[in-house]
């Protein structure tokens, strides 16, 4: 099947989503909750993109719109921009308290003049961590509440049983929200002490590679490659999303 | 006792409604005395059979009582009251005190079918509710029950399918889909098993037409999902019910059970190839399960939380299945339908809306309570004819339709003729049917605040759009109510609200900015009120309203001193009144209770 | 000791309704909604069990439990006032009936008097919209309900109330 996205043809197989098939040919769609390891979530809206079918003009969320026929996209137009704009101030307003987040409003033209909620709130909801905890199988946290109380946690709050102190959730995090405090030989992650090894980079202690080892086992080699301890590893995470939003 | 004869030996059915509004009024104790006394005195030259029926529509006049085949219609009936009913049987007389009497007019209607808040109405949906006892299925069985099913069986799915194509009907939860077309999609798909499931999640609040068809004619619901069975090849259907339902949900299950014993659900129902069994979920208490990804969610064990559908459920639904959901009332009007043809139920309604649709006519409405008309009657006469107009000769301001998702319909607007097309145009939405009337003593920035505070806890804050756009609009629009307002704010609702709109995952979030834009659009002067004059026109915002009592107007009765909380009213008898606003707390007691209007709002 | 019995017999109780539910994750909503019916709230040690039973992460189960509006976290009182605020009764003054309780009883929605006795939470539409303003006290409706009927209904249930002066 062959679909347009802006103007470049494009094969696709019958199921795949916009989002995917514009990757894979180097056009870039902004994105925050998506990552290649989790699938589309349809969350943030950043993806979303102008689709035209026959007549019909519509907007979809590119990461979740499954491409079954032959469609003309458009990933920006003023409107989509617009939107875009909208949701970064909107995120902005809600979690100020992070360097990615900061860069983004910047990027974005400090879209209208807001005061944020919580000057120290950092989590902008994208629930990579939930999935990334499901992914290596703890599910340990989820989101839970609803409407504009929703917030991610173990059951709680507590320190979680099923948490096996992987870190996956704070190494997918961009934001840098989940912390992972260490303390002499131990550290700690939502609330739940573990014993620990050292990180490659800062030399600092960090995970054990049994862990490490059933983290990469489950979420595949793009995810982990060196060992790195959590602040490196979201430095590190950190600048490579942000960097793919610069790039536009 | 007046002295309108009846013949007072034949059998009588006395009916007593039982739905939640006259339960609540106490109609239970009436039930009971009834059956108490006609137990007590078998001696009686009366032959009565008690039943307790669902909602009449009419709760505001609760407890009522029918009488057939007499055609009596008692209102707000206590238990003292019956022992001098059976009385009035007895002796064939009517019971004058216990009639509608029209507070206008001073008119006593014997019956209710002759007030103007039926005598508009046509019953389609609501046909049996209020004439049958919902707990026995023979009820239903006497009123053409399970006719429909049966004929369908004997006509081929496609063309029971093309039956309700031709019919028009349009799904009565909201969208107004074309049903048919629905189910055609579904039985499109090749994959098994294919699942049937009713929405009874009915979360908008100020409407209950859905509650009173699942709690007065459970098995209507039922036949209309097992005809569907039949057409698409279906094997196992849902029946979604609202938490707060406990009699629906009562009422359902025990319909259910009659069902499978006559034969109607289970193998081999009626002796056809088609086996066919409901189950009944409860709701877990989230107005966002109505929508049906949601709800597909939640039966199957999660969070209500929707997905995108760019594929539809009727493709992949209920544990990816192709997935038939349909509205309660859409249900109830499937066996009609097929029992009187497609033709007949395409005559009533417009163009574009075939048939009736019910209505919660509520709020500042003399006569409140369920109404079910034609598609394409008016707004007016539905306020005016059969709801007699607003309360205590206030002003009309606006009516709401479509629930948190519609919009506010101002008075030059009141000659629109009702249909899902037309209420869209509008900037509002059928909805589910609520229609809430508004005086002149309701804030429509208020309003819009209501409802945006309402869906800041009923979003399942899944999506970015939806979960910040709604708190960034309720803090702007607190904002406004307090008097803290700025003429940008304005600029910055629509901004955030067409991101809404374009933007959020499922219709909860898109359709969220309707009661903000349509008040907007057509009462922007009571926006620019609060931001500008600093001023509530209403007298609803606390900050933003003073209160003072007009001294041409006033009488010195003293009703609004005695009534207000804070003894911030002065005056003596026959005298002018005074309010003190520095000890008024802005409760509005004085202006609800002056008779005389004489309470206005600076 | 006695605490340790009622622990072991509610523990044997969530036990008896769990069992009744085939191990399906799609009966978790059942589950819950039995539990909260039973114990007037959702103790945690029923939800670690739903869990185990229907082989469902506990963090699901608990995403659930705080989701949906029937269900509480922490016990409620002996008698649950439920308010209407849906749009009807919010029109009609619901606002005047919650102001009364906490005049009454010092509680806000969301709260539990410090006896245990009562509690309040707001609801959205009893689908009762006729006879707004709406009250539910545990299963009883009460219907067009004004400040002063709800100092009866408080009474009626056996509460005490402060009678504030009278004015006139
Ligand atoms: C936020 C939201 C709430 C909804 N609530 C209900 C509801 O309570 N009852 C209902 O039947 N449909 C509701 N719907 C519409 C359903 O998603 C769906 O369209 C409907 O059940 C389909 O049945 P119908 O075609 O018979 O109307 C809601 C939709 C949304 C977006
Ligand atoms: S550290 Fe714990 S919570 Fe985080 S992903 Fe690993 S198991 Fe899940
Ligand atoms: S903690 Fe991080 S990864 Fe998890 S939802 Fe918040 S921002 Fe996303
Ligand atoms: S990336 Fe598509 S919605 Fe977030
Ligand atoms: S409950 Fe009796 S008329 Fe509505
Ligand atoms: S709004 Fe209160 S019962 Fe419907």
């Amino acid at each position: 099947m062959r679909i347009k996205i802006d103007g470049i043809e494009i094969d696709v197989t019958s199921g795949e989503t916009i989002l995917e098939a514009a990757r894979r040919a180097g056009i870039h769609i902004p994105t925050l909750c998506y990552h290649e390891a989790f699938g589309g979530q349809g969350i943030c809206r950043m993806c979303i993109v102008e689709v035209k079918e026959g007549n019909r003009t519509r907007l979809v969320a590119s990461c979740t719109y499954p491409v079954n026929g032959e469609i003309e996209v458009k990933t920006s137009t003023p409107e989509i921009e617009r939107i875009r704009r909208n949701i970064v101030m909107l995120l902005y307003r809600r979690a100020p308290n992070s360097e990615f987040m900061k860069r983004l409003y910047e990027e974005y033209g400090r879209p209208a003049d807001i005061t944020p909620a919580d000057p120290e709130e950092s989590c902008i909801m994208c629930r990579l961590c939930v999935r990334a905890c499901e992914k290596v199988g703890s599910h340990a946290i989820s989101a839970v509440l609803r409407g504009t109380e929703k917030r991610i946690s173990t059951p709680y709050d507590e320190p979680s049983p099923d948490c096996i102190g992987c870190c996956a959730c704070a190494q997918v995090c961009p934001t840098g929200t989940i912390k992972v405090s260490t303390m002499p030989g131990k550290y700690e992650i939502w609330n739940k002490a573990f014993e620990m090894d050292r990180c490659e980079s800062c030399g600092r202690p960090f995970v054990p590679p049994v862990i490490l080892e059933h983290v990469r086992s489950k979420l595949g080699p793009e995810f982990t490659e060196e060992h790195l301890c959590p602040d490196c590893r979201k430095k590190k995470t950190g600048k490579i999303m942000a960097d793919s939003h610069m790039s536009k | 006792m007046s002295q309108l004869s009846m013949n007072n030996t034949a059998a009588r059915t006395i009916l007593v409604c039982c739905g939640t509004g006259c339960q609540a009024n106490g109609s239970m104790a009436v039930y009971q005395a009834f059956r108490r006394e006609l137990a007590d005195s078998p001696g009686t030259q009366v032959h009565t059979y008690t039943k307790s029926t669902g909602c009449n529509g009419w709760c505001e006049k609760g407890p009522l009582v029918k009488i057939l085949p007499d055609e009596i219609t008692y209102c707000r009936v206590k238990s003292e009251d019956v022992p001098e009913i059976i009385a009035s049987l007895r002796y064939g007389t009517v019971m004058e005190r216990l009639l509608y009497r029209d507070p206008v007019t001073k008119q006593v209607y014997r019956s209710h079918r002759d007030t103007n808040f039926y005598k508009k109405q046509r019953k389609v949906a609501l046909r049996n509710i209020g004439e049958i006892d919902p707990a026995n299925i023979q009820d239903y069985l006497d009123r053409d029950g399970y006719n429909a099913l049966r004929k369908a069986l004997t006509m081929p799915p496609a063309q029971v399918i093309e039956e309700v194509l031709q019919s028009g009907l349009r799904g009565r939860g909201g969208g107004g889909f074309p049903t048919g077309l629905k189910w055609k999609a579904c039985a499109a798909v090749e994959r098994t098993p294919r699942y049937v499931i009713c929405n009874g999640d009915e979360g908008d609040p100020g409407a209950f037409m859905d509650r009173s068809i699942m709690e007065g004619d459970p098995h209507s619901v039922l036949e209309g999902m097992i005809i569907c069975a039949h057409a698409i090849g279906a094997s196992a259907g849902f029946i979604y019910v609202r938490d707060e339902y406990d009699l629906a949900v009562h009422h359902l299950s025990r319909a259910v059970e009659d069902a499978r014993k006559h034969g109607f659900l289970g193998k081999n129902i009626l002796g056809s190839d088609l086996s066919f069994d409901i189950e009944i979920v409860r709701g877990g208490g989230a107005f966002v399960c109505g929508e049906e990804t949601a709800l597909i969610a939640s039966i199957e064990g999660n969070p209500g939380e929707p997905r995108d559908k760019y594929i539809f459920p009727t493709e992949k639904g209920l544990w990816g299945q192709p997935t038939v959901i349909n509205n309660v009332e859409t249900w109830a009007n499937v066996p009609v339908i097929i029992n009187r043809g497609a033709a007949e139920f395409a005559s009533i309604g417009t163009t574009g809306s075939k048939g009736t649709k019910v209505f919660s006519l509520v709020g500042k409405v003399v006569n409140t309570g369920l109404v079910e008309v034609p598609m394409g009657t008016t707004l007016r006469e539905i306020i005016y004819d059969i709801g007699e107009g607003i309360q205590k000769g206030r002003k009309f301001k606006a009516v709401q339709t479509g629930g948190p998702s519609g919009g506010c319909i101002p008075e030059d607007l009141l000659d629109l003729e009702v249909d899902f097309d037309s209420l869209t145009a509008a900037g509002s939405m059928m909805g589910s049917g609520g229609l809430i009337v508004m005086d002149d003593r309701t804030c429509m920035v208020e309003v819009a605040r209501y409802y945006v505070n309402f869906l800041a806890g009923e979003s399942c804050g899944k999506c970015v759009p939806c979960r910040e756009g709604i708190s960034l609009l309720l803090e702007t629009l607190t904002r406004i109510c307090e008097g803290k307002g700025r003429l940008e704010d304005l600029d910055l609702l629509e901004s955030v609200s067409a991101t809404l709109q374009q933007a959020a995952l499922c219709a909860l979030g898109r359709t969220a900015p309707n009661p903000v834009l349509s008040t907007l659009k057509y009462f922007r002067d009571e926006y620019l009120a609060h931001i500008v004059d600093h001023r509530c026109p209403a007298g609803i915002c606390k900050e933003l309203t003073e209160f003072y009592i007009d001294p041409e107007l006033c009488t010195g009765c003293g009703r609004c001193r005695r009534k207000c909380p804070a003894n911030a009213v002065a005056g003596e008898k026959k005298q002018a009144h005074v309010i003190d606003p520095s000890r008024c707390i802005k409760c509005g007691e004085c202006i609800n209770n002056c008779n005389f209007q004489a309470v206005k709002v600076k | 000791m006695a605490g340790d019995i009622r622990q072991a017999a509610a523990l044997q109780e969530m036990e008896q309704i769990i069992a009744q539910y085939p191990a399906e994750r799609r009966y978790i909503l059942a589950i819950m909604q039995d539990l909260q019916k039973k114990f007037n709230y959702l103790p945690k040690e029923g939800l670690q069990m739903t869990a185990r039973h229907v082989n469902a992460p506990m963090s699901t189960v608990y995403s659930m439990a705080t989701f949906y509006k029937a269900f509480s976290l922490v016990p409620k009182g002996r008698v649950n006032f439920k308010v209407c605020d849906g749009t009807a009764c919010h029109i009609k003054g619901s606002q005047t009936i919650i102001n009364e309780i906490y005049q009454c009883l010092g509680i806000k929605p969301g709260e539990t008097t410090p006896d245990g006795e009562f509690s309040l939470e707001t609801v959205n539409c009893l689908g009762a919209c006729a006879i707004a303003p709406v009250l539910v006290a545990n299963q009883k409706v009460y219907a067009k309900v004004t400040p002063a009927a709800v100092r009866e209904i408080i009474k009626e249930h056996g509460g005490q109330i402060n009678e504030p002066a009278v004015n006139e």
